[in-house]
């Protein structure tokens, strides 16, 4: 019984900060390697203010998760791309969490 | 000899532009390392160790060892280099880059014995999509014993858009021409290259019948 209190406050949490958190979209151009994936996540995971990233090429995506109450301003994504090569040409800020975004990537390669 | 490569390499570029193109870069992403080792086909064997501390130089050194295919001189060159990416375009699904670098070393000479300052310039451009690329590269390699040029040319095709946690799988033809009596012939290769997450891994045969191979890891 306490177990699954324990249980469902934990998940509780975790829906909280789901619901907290914010999801950056990039478009970026020149995405079209490994390689260039690769510098991009690593620059974006340098922020304090990242949770997580998802980065797809057929999408020419980098999404980041920022952690809850937090935000990157257009501004230090855009320095931060363009510090890593690469052209951002739209940035949207979405409810999508990054799992969902994840699974629909694997979708639909 | 020199006028048949241009011509095919010429031929091979005007194939490959309207297809679109990728290479290994001495610059792979700011605050990148980059080590890559090259085997070639018996005349050349290099090994290079770069960091980026931006996307737009990254600097290092390596050794390159070079082996005449007809007589016995060798030489043996320890270098730092400098790499430098002057332009770079990013297209909607399409990047292509001009890098340029230059660097000084030690060059043993088997002719001579001697242990000589060497120095090298060189240049790459190339064009690459999800699909196809194709490169340029070109270097000059100097010393008060020797003068070597060396042209590579490689055009790609995928057979699919790879995804950036999959394995890419890439099917490349590579000409290269030498000068300064390291082989007579241009060296044609086919080559089959792989890559996923940090690590890249290309291997194949010259018309010859011999090994060409490159490995390169990011970090």
């Amino acid at each position: 019984m306490k177990i699954s209190r324990r249980l469902l406050l934990i998940a509780g949490l975790g829906l909280a900060v789901t619901a907290n958190a914010t999801t950056i979209e990039m478009t970026v151009n020149g995405l079209v390697c490994g390689f260039c994936a690769q510098g991009i996540e690593k620059t974006l995971r340098k922020d304090p203010a990242t949770e997580d990233v998802v980065v797809s090429l057929e999408h020419r995506l980098a999404a980041v998760a920022t952690k809850p109450g937090t935000d990157i301003a257009d501004k230090a994504l855009e320095s931060a791309l363009e510090a890593s090569g690469y052209d951002i040409k739209a940035i949207v800020r979405t409810d999508r969490s990054l799992p969902a975004i994840r699974a629909e990537l694997q979708a639909k390669p | 000899m020199k006028s048949d490569f241009m011509r095919i390499a010429c031929a091979l570029a005007l194939v490959a532009v309207p297809l679109a193109g990728a290479e290994a870069k001495p610059i792979a992403y700011a605050h990148g390392t980059t080590v890559m080792a090259e085997y070639g086909a018996g005349t050349m064997s290099e090994l290079q160790l770069f960091y980026a501390p931006s996307y737009r130089y990254s600097l290092g050194g390596g050794h390159l060892a070079l082996d005449s295919d007809l007589d016995d001189d060798t030489r043996d060159i320890t270098y730092l280099r400098f790499n430098y990416l002057p332009k770079r375009w990013n297209l909607e699904s399409a990047q292509a880059n001009v890098f340029v670098w230059g660097s000084v070393g030690r060059a043993q000479v088997s002719e001579t014995g001697d242990d000589d300052f060497a120095w090298n310039v060189g240049g790459q451009l190339d064009y690459e999509t999800r699909r196809v690329y194709a490169s340029l590269r070109t270097d000059l390699h100097e010393s008060s014993a020797f003068s070597h040029r060396i042209d590579t040319l490689q055009l790609g095709i995928a057979p699919y858009e790879h995804e950036y946690d999959r394995l890419a799988l890439w099917f490349v033809v590579q000409a290269r021409e030498t000068t300064g009596g390291l082989t007579d012939d241009t060296e044609f290769a086919a080559l089959l290259r792989l890559f996923k997450g940090n690590a890249w891994v290309e291997a194949g045969l010259t018309q010859d019948g011999k090994l060409q191979a490159m490995v390169m890891f990011n970090f």
